[in-house]
C-alpha cells in the first residue's frame, strides 16, 4: 500500500481556491453535464415548468391590473353623478349644490358641464364613436358627488333624484349592487385563478420530481460510489439539486422572457386602451414581473429536487 | 489500544427475520480478519452497519470511537471515511481513468486535497497495488483483477484505519485472488484493520487468520489467528 502521505501546509487563499475548484467541478460543472445528458427526461419537466411559469406571469399580471381595476372603480363607485335638466335654472343648481355641499355624508361636490363631459366619455374606450355619431353633444351637465361612505350612495340618490334641477328621466348614475357585483365578478376571477396555478403547480412539481428521481435512478451507481467514498450528503444531493435549478431556472428565463414580452406587446399595441384595461401596468412592473417569474422557476427548480431526493435518495 | 470496530449487542431485522443476533466483537488495528458462514448468515448485514449504511435494530456499533449505531444520516460521511470497501463488482465509474477513480475518492471526502496532491497520492496507491503503469487506463480496458485492484487503491488511499471487502476474490481466478490476499495481508501490516467477508474455504484455511463465522445471524465461533478450526461446513455452502 502507498507510505505514509505528508500533507504540505497551503496558504490560506490557496486552500479557498482549491475548495471553490473542487467545489465547482463536482457540484456545479458535473449538475451542467449531467443535465445536458439527461435532457430528454428532462424536457417534460422543463415544458410543463415554463408553461406553469409563463401563465403565472400573465396571471399575476392580470390580477395586478384586476386589483387596479378594482380600486378604480371602488373609487368611482363613491362618486354618484347628479345629471342636470337641459335648461336648469342657475339659482336651482346652486340650491342644489349648497345643499349636498353641506350635508355631512358629502366629502365633495363639483360641477362638470356638457363639453367636459364630453371630453371625459372621448376618454373612455368605444364612446369616442358614439360622441361623434351625433351632431350635438349628448352628454350632460352634472354635479360630481364624492360620498364619504359607499354605503351612503343610496340614500343620496333619493335625496336628490326628484330634485327640481335634476334631470327626470335620468337622474343619477347610481346603479343599486353594481359594485358588488364588479366585487363578485372579480372574487371568482381571482379564485379560478389561483386554483388553476395551484393544478398546474402540482402537474409542475410532480413532472420535475419524477425527472429528478428519473436521474437519480439513472446514476444509482455513481451516487452510491459517491456515498461509500464518503462523500458528505450535501455533495452527492448537490449536483441533482443544481440540476432541478438549471430546469427551474431556464423554464424562468423563457416564462419571464415571453410575459414580458406579452406586456410590452399590449402596452405598444395599444397604450390609451391598455392603460384603461389594465391599470398599473408599466415597463417597469413587467420587468419586475419577468424578475419574479425567474426566480419562482429557480426555487420550484431546486425544490422539486429536494423533494424528490428526500423521497428517492437514501442516505 | 482502542479497537476500531466493536459491537456490543448488536441485532439486526428485516421484518420478523434477525439477518444479526445478539454479536459481539471487536478488530484490533493491523488485524486481518475473515468473515465468514452460509448465504444468508449474516455477513453482508454486519459489514453493512460497520459502514453505517443501516442501522442496528439493537446494541452498538462503534467505529473508529463513532457511534454509527446513533449517527444521523448528515453525519454518516464522518464514519465512511474512516472505511475503505472493496467489492466483489468492483464498483469503479467506468467514466473515469483508474487514477480518475482513485483520486475521486480523496477529493470527494476531502475538499482541501488539490488536483495534484490527488494525483500524486492516487499514483502513490495505484504503484502500491501494482498498477503504477495503468492509471490512464479506463476500467473496461482493464482485467478482473487490475479492475479490483484499483477499486483497492480507491479504498486505501485516504489511509483509512479499516478496510472492508465483501466476497473481492468472487470474481476472481485463483492465482489473482491469492495475490489479492498477500496485498490485504501487506496493507494489514501497516496498522489498516480489514475485515473480509468470503465463501473461499482455501484462502481461509491457509492463511490461518483470525476467523469470524455467523450461522443464521449468530456469531458463532471466533477463531483466533494461527489456528485450524473445522470449515467443513463451508465446502457445503
Amino acid at each position: 500500500m502507498a507510505g505514509v502521505v505528508v500533507r504540505g501546509r497551503f496558504p490560506r487563499r490557496r486552500m479557498v481556491q482549491v475548495v471553490a475548484t473542487n467545489v465547482f467541478r463536482y457540484i456545479f460543472r458535473g449538475a451542467a453535464r449531467n443535465w445536458l445528458r439527461n435532457m430528454g427526461s428532462t424536457a417534460p419537466a422543463l415544458g410543463s415548468m415554463t408553461l406553469l411559469l409563463f401563465l403565472s406571469g400573465v396571471i399575476g399580471l392580470s390580477g395586478l391590473a384586476l386589483y387596479n381595476l378594482e380600486q378604480v372603480e371602488a373609487g368611482q363607485a363613491s362618486v354618484l353623478h347628479v345629471y342636470i335638466r337641459d335648461y336648469a335654472a342657475s339659482a336651482d343648481v346652486d340650491t342644489l349644490w349648497d345643499r349636498l355641499a353641506q350635508d355631512p355624508r358629502v366629502a365633495s361636490v363639483t360641477f362638470t358641464t356638457r363639453a367636459e363631459a364630453l371630453k371625459r366619455a372621448q376618454r373612455i374606450p368605444g364612446l369616442p364613436q358614439l360622441a361623434d355619431a351625433t351632431e350635438s353633444n349628448p352628454f350632460p351637465a352634472s354635479l360630481d358627488v364624492q360620498v364619504k361612505k359607499i354605503d351612503d350612495v343610496a340614500a343620496i340618490d333619493v335625496l336628490v333624484r326628484n330634485d327640481i334641477a335634476v334631470d327626470a328621466s335620468y337622474p343619477t348614475s347610481y346603479d343599486q349592487g353594481a359594485y358588488q357585483r364588479i366585487q363578485a365578478v372579480l372574487f371568482g376571477v381571482a379564485v379560478a385563478g389561483l386554483a388553476f396555478l395551484a393544478l398546474l403547480g402540482f402537474v409542475a412539481v410532480t413532472v420535475t420530481v419524477n425527472s429528478i428521481r428519473a436521474a437519480i435512478h439513472s446514476r444509482r451507481d455513481e451516487v452510491a460510489i459517491m456515498q461509500l467514498v464518503g462523500a458528505p450528503r450535501w455533495m452527492v444531493r448537490g449536483p441533482f439539486v443544481v440540476e432541478g435549478a438549471i430546469t427551474g431556472g431556464l423554464a424562468g428565463v423563457v416564462g419571464g422572457a415571453v410575459t414580458f414580452g406579452l406586456a410590452m406587446t399590449g402596452m405598444a399595441a395599444g397604450s390609451s386602451s391598455f392603460t384603461q384595461f389594465a391599470p398599473g401596468i408599466t415597463v417597469t412592473v413587467a420587468a419586475l414581473a419577468a424578475g419574479i417569474v425567474f426566480a419562482a422557476g429557480l426555487g420550484l427548480g431546486s425544490g422539486s429536487s429536494l423533494v424528490s431526493l428526500r423521497r428517492h435518495l437514501e442516505s | 489500544m482502542r479497537s476500531i470496530v466493536e459491537f456490543k449487542g448488536v441485532t439486526r431485522a428485516y421484518g420478523s427475520r434477525l439477518a444479526l443476533d445478539d454479536v459481539h466483537l471487536a478488530l484490533e488495528p493491523g488485524e486481518l480478519s475473515f468473515l465468514v458462514g452460509p448465504s444468508g448468515a449474516g455477513k453482508t448485514t454486519l459489514l453493512k452497519l460497520i459502514n453505517r449504511e443501516i442501522r442496528p435494530t439493537a446494541g452498538e456499533v462503534w467505529v473508529d470511537g463513532i457511534a454509527a449505531h446513533s449517527l444521523k444520516a448528515s453525519h454518516v460521511a464522518d464514519v465512511r471515511k474512516r472505511v475503505g470497501v472493496v467489492f466483489q463488482d468492483y464498483k469503479l465509474l467506468p467514466r473515469l481513468t483508474a487514477m480518475e477513480n482513485v483520486a475521486l475518492a480523496l477529493q470527494v471526502s476531502d475538499l482541501r486535497i488539490s488536483d495534484e496532491e490527488a494525483s500524486d497520492r492516487a499514483l502513490d496507491a495505484l504503484e502500491a497495488v501494482g498498477l503504477g503503469d495503468r492509471g490512464k487506463a479506463f476500467p473496461h480496458q482493464l482485467s478482473g483483477g487490475q479492475q479490483q485492484r484499483v477499486a483497492v487503491a480507491r479504498a486505501v488511499v485516504a489511509q483509512p484505519p479499516l478496510l472492508i471487502a465483501d466476497e473481492p476474490t468472487g470474481n476472481l481466478d485463483i492465482d489473482t485472488s491469492w495475490e489479492m490476499m498477500d496485498l490485504f495481508g501487506d496493507i494489514a501490516a501497516f496498522g489498516t484493520a480489514v475485515l473480509i467477508a468470503t465463501h473461499n474455504v482455501e484462502i481461509v484455511r491457509r492463511l490461518q487468520r483470525r476467523v469470524l463465522t455467523l450461522v443464521q445471524g449468530r456469531l458463532v465461533r471466533d477463531q483466533p489467528a494461527g489456528r485450524t478450526g473445522r470449515l467443513a461446513w463451508l465446502a457445503s455452502s
